[in-house]
């Protein structure tokens, strides 16, 4: 199956997307499609063996929608065509505003006996009445055709039934205008009485306020993407690349992996790569929402779009184009943004039955009354009040523009969240179960006591293991190689190299069988422990990890290794513990180094001497509590348990895996991030319900209302031109609550 | 996007132009075929009234008429309603509290001067032609009174003769309108007033506001 995503014109509401989506979804090799109104874009899954992309884009079109360029260059393309079609939205609403207030003026100046200002006499329609109606006719025209998408849209869609919100305008308006070029043609006929039927200004002022509301909505949508805007104005245009000794500026896309990037203080790095020349440091808040510069110096790596603050440094490209860490996380935010959220399925349920129920209802409620003897013109009030009041556009706005704004805002704060659904499911999450190395603690363990038996020397143990674990990329082993290196040991040649997952290594040195772990793998060897056993239980107690090493089957020492804690990991547990999540520790440590970690940090569930492989199985075991259990994790070896669990969260500072498994990934290793994902997940989610209320609340009031339902038990009636208005609010007020989220403040 | 602007511009423009051009005044045009029904109906009451220069239009009951001028240059009250003073003064009228000149002998005057505009006839006059010159040059002093589906020429102050647009349709085929205050202020009890029917009625006003407004009301169904 292939993924490709579509940029769609020409949506909307919530029955454009639905219908899009319906449409796509019938064609053969289509295995997944969703359309989101609010990033106009369809992301489809299908098999290219069955189907062509065209084709899709070609079923796009044929539904009545444009396929817009989705090329990476399209960027600032779409960006312009954004900024054209508010400003469009803007003149036409600008143009129907101009011809609507008089037009409503010279209509409602006649009901009004306590205005002031009266209209000349030679347009008085007692006195003048075509004049009068000829007048509204000359005014309407030019805000119908401001409005013409309403009409060459509403009716297309409705020919092809499958009706939308501009149906619902179109018909609402069409309606009135019809019947007042009827009036009109009575007033020509003699009946003059039918200058008080006139209805030119409520398609007039209907349009003019839906227009009004596109426009507001078009702005406040804009917004909801600012933070990909952001990131995508970020990257530098062009790159000074080092050729032949020369210094060449190339634009971006022309920089190559390999090339030799020159980059001056102030300046931003183009792409990603590695350091050969020179120490700086680098602001890298974009990747990780970090204020504090990093420093930099010969091998360190660098990312694209950071900047560099004060050295001059020569650079070897490792990364470029799309793959840049940039690049990367713009299309993660961009992917997610595009994502639904389960929420949101009973939105597109609602909405895709909604514009036929409403054209029936209103045409229901225009029958009940005229048939119990209310006139025509009423009759019609009604009608044309319960199309235009029920537009489902809020009701399509209300989950896309909360996830764009949450997704976003998280993005800013380096808290990747990877779809809507990980944003739905984080907030309803009852446990979490923290990684210990490199999560909890720094990840960056040191040599503290060497401890040996009688009869080995203490350097000896030390180079013996340092030279076995060189090979190994554990982070315990790791630490045992820098400890030999800051003792400027040299390193012995190892014949045999086995590791053994979860347990230690296995590797022969001149000759001799040397095992270097955890106390399973001792137990597994049938190696006795007790001569040490004390020494080892006092360096647990301390939450340090004693690594036994043993030669030619006999226990020759212990090296312990400690790792620190993160500074804000403590903050961060007790802040989830006091959001009512209860917070576990995961380590394939022994239980008293992972106890006293865990007492250090506050965590009273500690999940000890866990091999990797089960990291997954104690994920499950607290699922099947009944918990929604969230797993926060950096290691290749967290994955399994990342993708158990109901949320994963990788931090920045670990393994590709680890992030590729996981539904959201920090960008800096402080775990304070958690509960702030967590926070933003309630808060999107929260935001989405109030949104949903006020759509569903919003039309489940207004339609009884504008069907009469007041007027019948000696209530107003409500006239459409309020209709429209209250309905472009509800869009308009949908989503400026969504924006609300732009104040949401990460927990520090 | 551009050109469909233009285009509604030019319609709208056009529509524009075609509201200020006379040929577009459906009222006028159709006030002159059901004033002529009326004159045809009530041809033996209608007769020339060379003491005021114009034609007369006499009431079934001979207590009121509407008086209209044949040429505006020679008459100063170019439009009138002259109504039977006896009723009102019996309602209490203290004549001497009306304007001067409104009464004269047993009778009430009330008119206004259109203004001087030449007429010229092609032939001989008739009441009807007359009443096209009215229309002709003070088109605004006719109406439409969409309450009671009648015509009317408005002799100001809120005084009016109506008629009924479709005689077949309407109970009320003319009707002689006057602005009660001046003689309620002139000491006539509304509720004492014999033949003439005192009532709220709906109009417009001359700035085109709808207003409710008191009227003395004399009906005549004439097609019955």
């Amino acid at each position: 199956m292939n993924k490709e995503t579509i940029k769609i014109g020409g949506m909307t509401c919530a029955a454009c997307s639905q219908r899009v989506e319906k449409a796509i979804a019938k064609l053969e090799g289509i295995s997944k499609v969703s359309v989101n109104l609010a990033t106009e874009k369809a992301s489809v899954e299908y098999d290219p063996q069955v189907i062509r992309v065209s084709a899709i884009k070609d079923c796009v079109i044929k539904t009545g929608y444009q396929v817009l360029a989705s090329d990476k260059n399209a960027t600032d393309e779409d960006r312009i065509r954004k900024q054209k079609e508010i400003k469009t939205l803007w003149t036409k609403f600008i143009i129907a505003t101009a011809f609507g207030i008089p037009l409503l003026y010279f209509a409602m100046v006649p009901m009004l006996s306590w205005w002031p200002f009266p209209i000349p006499k030679s347009l008085n329609p007692m006195l003048y009445p075509l004049r009068f109606a000829l007048l509204q006719i000359s005014l309407v025209i030019p805000i119908i055709i401001a409005g013409y998408k309403f009409y060459t849209v509403g009716f297309k869609a409705l020919i092809q039934r499958s009706p939308n919100m501009d149906s619902l305008v179109a018909i609402g308006t069409t309606s009135a205008i019809l019947f007042s070029l009827y009036n009109t043609y009575r007033i020509i006929q003699g009946d003059f009485g039918a200058v008080e039927k006139l209805y030119y200004e409520t398609a007039g002022v209907i349009i003019a306020l839906i227009l009004l509301g596109k426009s507001l909505e078009a702005v406040s949508k804009g917004k909801t993407s600012e933070a990909i805007k952001k990131l995508m104005g970020l990257a530098p245009k062009t790159a000074t690349v080092i050729s032949n000794g020369k210094e060449i500026e190339l634009p971006i896309e022309d920089v190559e992996i390999g090339d030799i990037i020159l980059v001056r203080p102030g300046e931003k790095i183009p792409v990603d790569g590695v350091v050969l020349e020179g120490n700086t440091s680098i602001d890298e808040a974009m990747l990780t929402g970090e204020s504090m510069p990093v420093d930099k110096k010969t091998g360190d790596k660098v990312f694209a779009a950071s900047i560099n603050k004060n050295g001059m440094i020569k650079f070897k490209a490792t990364k470029v184009g799309s793959d840049t860490a940039l690049a990367q996380i713009i299309k993660l935010v961009e992917d997610a943004q595009g994502s639904k959220a389960p929420i949101a399925q009973m939105a597109d349920i609602v909405s895709g039955y909604f514009v036929p129920v409403v054209c029936i209802l209103a045409l229901i409620a225009f029958l009940a009354w005229f048939l119990t003897g209310q006139s025509l013109a009423f009759s019609l009030t009604i009608f044309i009040s319960v199309l235009v009041i029920a537009c489902p556009c809020a009701l399509g706005l209300a989950t896309p523009t909360a996830i764009m704004v949450g997704t976003g805002k998280g993005a800013e704060n380096g808290i990747l969240i990877k779809g809507g659904e990980a944003l739905e499911t984080a907030h309803k999450i009852t446990a979490i179960v923290f990684d210990k190395t490199g999560t909890i603690t720094e990840g960056k363990p040191e040599v503290t006591n060497i401890i040996t038996v009688e009869g080995v020397e203490r350097d000896l143990l030390l180079r013996i293991a340092a030279s076995g674990e060189k090979g190994s990329e554990h982070p315990l082993g790791e630490a045992i190689v820098r400890g030999a290196q800051k003792e400027n040991m040299e390193f012995l040649p190892v014949e045999a190299f086995e590791a053994i997952p979860g347990h230690g290594i296995e590797v022969t040195i001149d000759k001799t069988k040397v095992l270097i772990g955890n106390k399973k793998l001792m137990d597994q060897q049938n190696i006795s422990l007790s001569e040490l056993k004390d020494k080892s239980d006092q360096l647990a107690q301390e939450g340090k990890t004693p690594m036994y090493v043993a030669m030619d089957g006999r226990l020759s020492g212990i090296i312990a290794v400690a790792d620190v804690v993160k500074e804000s990991s403590a903050k961060a547990i007790k802040k989830l513990q006091s959001m009512g999540i209860e917070v576990a520790m995961i380590t394939g440590d022994n239980r008293k180094t992972a106890e006293a970690i865990a007492k250090q940090v506050g965590i009273d569930r500690v999940l000890a001497d866990v091999l990797p492989q089960d990291k997954s199985n104690e994920v499950k075991k607290l699922q099947a509590e009944g918990k929604k259990v969230c797993m926060v994790g950096d290691g290749i070896n967290d994955a399994p348990a990342l993708v158990q669990a109901d949320i994963g969260i990788a931090i920045g500072s670990g393994t590709d895996v680890a992030m590729e498994s996981a539904d959201i990934v920090l960008m800096r290793s402080d775990l304070m991030d958690v509960p702030t994902a967590i926070h933003l997940s309630k808060s999107t989610i929260r935001n989405i319900k109030q949104n949903l209320f006020w759509a569903f609340g919003y039309n489940v009031a207004g339609i009884p209302i504008a069907a009469g339902i007041l007027y019948l038990f000696g209530g107003p009636l409500l006239n459409p031109i309020f209709a429209a208005a209250a309905m472009a609010f509800s869009s308009v007020s949908v989503v400026t609550n969504a924006l609300r989220l732009k104040g949401f403040k990460a927990y520090k | 996007m551009k050109k469909k602007i233009v285009l509604a511009l030019f319609v709208s423009i056009t529509l524009f132009g075609l509201t200020a051009c006379g040929k577009l005044d459906v009222v006028g045009e159709q006030s002159e075929k059901s004033y002529e029904a009326i004159l045809t109906s009530m041809q033996s009451r209608v007769s020339a009234d060379d003491s005021n220069g114009g034609w007369s239009l006499q009431s079934p009951d001979d207590e009121a008429r509407f008086v209209w001028t044949k040429d505006f240059n020679k008459t100063t009250t170019d439009v009138m309603l002259e109504v039977a003073a006896q009723p009102f003064i019996d309602a209490g009228l203290d004549v001497t509290k009306l304007p001067e000149g409104m009464v004269v002998g047993d009778k009430i005057i009330i008119g206004t001067d259109l203004g001087d505009e030449n007429v010229t006839y092609v032939g001989e006059a008739s009441p009807l032609d007359s009443y096209k010159k009215l229309v002709k040059n003070y088109r605004d002093s006719i109406s439409y009174h969409q309450a009671l589906d009648h015509y009317g020429v408005k002799l100001g102050n809120g005084n009016m003769f109506e008629w009924a647009k479709d005689m077949k349709t309407n109970d009320k085929d003319i009707v002689f309108v006057l602005n009660p205050q001046p003689f309620i202020d002139a000491g006539v009890d509304p509720s004492a007033l014999e033949s003439w029917v005192f009532a709220k009625v709906e109009t417009m006003d001359d700035s085109g506001k709808k207003i409710e407004v008191d009227k003395f009301l004399k009906p005549f169904d004439v097609e019955s």
